[in-house]
């Protein structure tokens, strides 16, 4: 008879194992199940929030960005006169294109990185232009040998760049220094003609100027101390 | 049929540079007094900046900024500004175009009212030129096809 119960009880025991087996295999299916949605769940978060302050207060912005950014730099150098008439048909002018393409300038920009990101690219534009003048250096000397010791290729390297911004900033710098120039961009791959072996490894194998680009534009991977410190006083703010 | 190619970096600085391209469009129309331009040359680079939408983004891009509607309106509006100041010339007792009339209605000296109808008119003018070359890329590239029937 004690045998008996013993038997029941370890068969309820096995029952009990069984179940809680199968509802903590439940458990990881879900945690499994929730940390792949929550990546989805997040972006589109993120995006929402996008969509819902591009609706209200970064149109507005945008088209004040866009209009200041028209009028300043661009109408008053051109225009040189300075009195009431032309002033505020400077005004004007720029108060209709603002209007009708104001969603073109600044897309898939978060409106708190904007000065980081413009500050960053004020401080990338002089090291560009000094590996412009390596770049050209290098070329003349190429160029100006009688043997002329040019060795023509079409690079193809992947890029860890994200946004078009950044690729299309990328691609620019590429074709501005002498000795490359960026043919296309096809599905996250730059393809590159190069004018010997050395920028082409320079290209593929440095990988300073990504790098750069990458962090004027805020996407390193790596944390600068200044990364930190600029995206301090944001997170402040938002405290 | 037309076969579009998706570049990255054309459609970048095409949506970049088309606001410059306008206002630097406005701008020659409104120095035309000054520099050189005026309202037609002013109005091609206003078109200029449509059409190169057209080829780096597409037809559909294109005229969901400027549809063919808003088209004809602008290219009506056009004509409307220039003969229309024309006619209103006339309606003040003057010439058809003889801005001098203009200093009945605005309190400018007779040099500045004509300035200023030429100003106008060639305001009309920038935008009938624009609605034009616009309305023909649209055709071209489209086979003069209504909307319905692409």
């Amino acid at each position: 008879m004690e045998v008996t119960v013993l038997i029941q009880a370890t068969d309820e025991a096995f029952k009990i194992i069984e179940e809680a087996r199968n509802r903590a295999l439940d458990v990881l299916n879900t945690s499994v199940r929730f940390t792949a949605e929550a990546k989805v769940l997040e972006e589109k978060k993120v995006q929402d929030i996008f969509k819902g302050a591009e609706r209200t207060k970064s149109e507005v912005l945008s088209f004040l960005a866009t209009f200041a950014l028209l009028f300043f730099p661009f109408w008053m150098p051109l225009s040189g006169f300075f009195d009431v008439f032309h002033l505020s048909i400077g005004v004007g002018c720029c108060a209709l294109v603002a209007y009708i393409s104001h969603d073109l300038l600044f897309v898939n920009v978060r409106v708190g990185d904007m000065r980081t990101i413009v500050k960053r690219f004020f401080a990338y534009i002089p090291w560009l232009i000094y590996q412009i003048y390596l770049a050209s250096v290098h070329v003349i000397k190429i160029v100006l040998k009688p043997k002329m010791p040019i060795n023509p290729r079409i690079i193809r390297f992947k890029t860890k760049l994200q946004t078009d911004i950044s690729m299309v900033t990328f691609a620019n710098s590429i074709t501005l220094t002498p000795g490359t120039i960026s043919v296309d961009i096809k599905e996250g791959e730059y393809y590159v003609h190069a004018i010997d072996e050395e920028v082409a490894y320079d290209l593929l194998y440095g990988g300073e100027m990504e790098d750069r680009v990458a962090h004027v534009y805020m996407e390193a991977e790596h944390v600068y101390v200044q990364d930190v410190l600029d995206v301090a006083r944001i997170y402040g703010a938002l405290r | 049929m037309i076969i579009t190619y998706e570049d990255i970096i054309i459609k970048t600085l095409t949506r970049v540079l088309a606001p410059f391209l306008q206002l630097y469009a406005l701008y020659v129309i409104a120095h035309g007094h000054y520099s050189p331009g005026g309202g037609f040359q002013g109005g091609v680079i206003l078109a200029a900046s449509f059409i190169l939408m057209v080829i780096s983004f597409g037809l559909d891009m294109a005229r969901r900024r400027l549809s063919e509607k808003v088209d004809i309106i602008f290219l009506c509006l056009g004509l409307l500004i220039y003969s229309g100041t024309g006619a209103l010339c006339l309606a003040l007792g003057g010439n058809f175009l003889d801005y001098r009339e203009l200093t009945k209605l605005l309190p400018v000296t007779i040099a500045k009212a004509r300035s200023l109808g030429i100003l106008f008119v060639e305001i009309g003018v920038g935008f009938g030129v624009m609605a034009v070359m616009t309305s023909l890329v649209y055709d071209i590239s489209t086979g003069g096809l209504p909307p319905e029937r692409r």
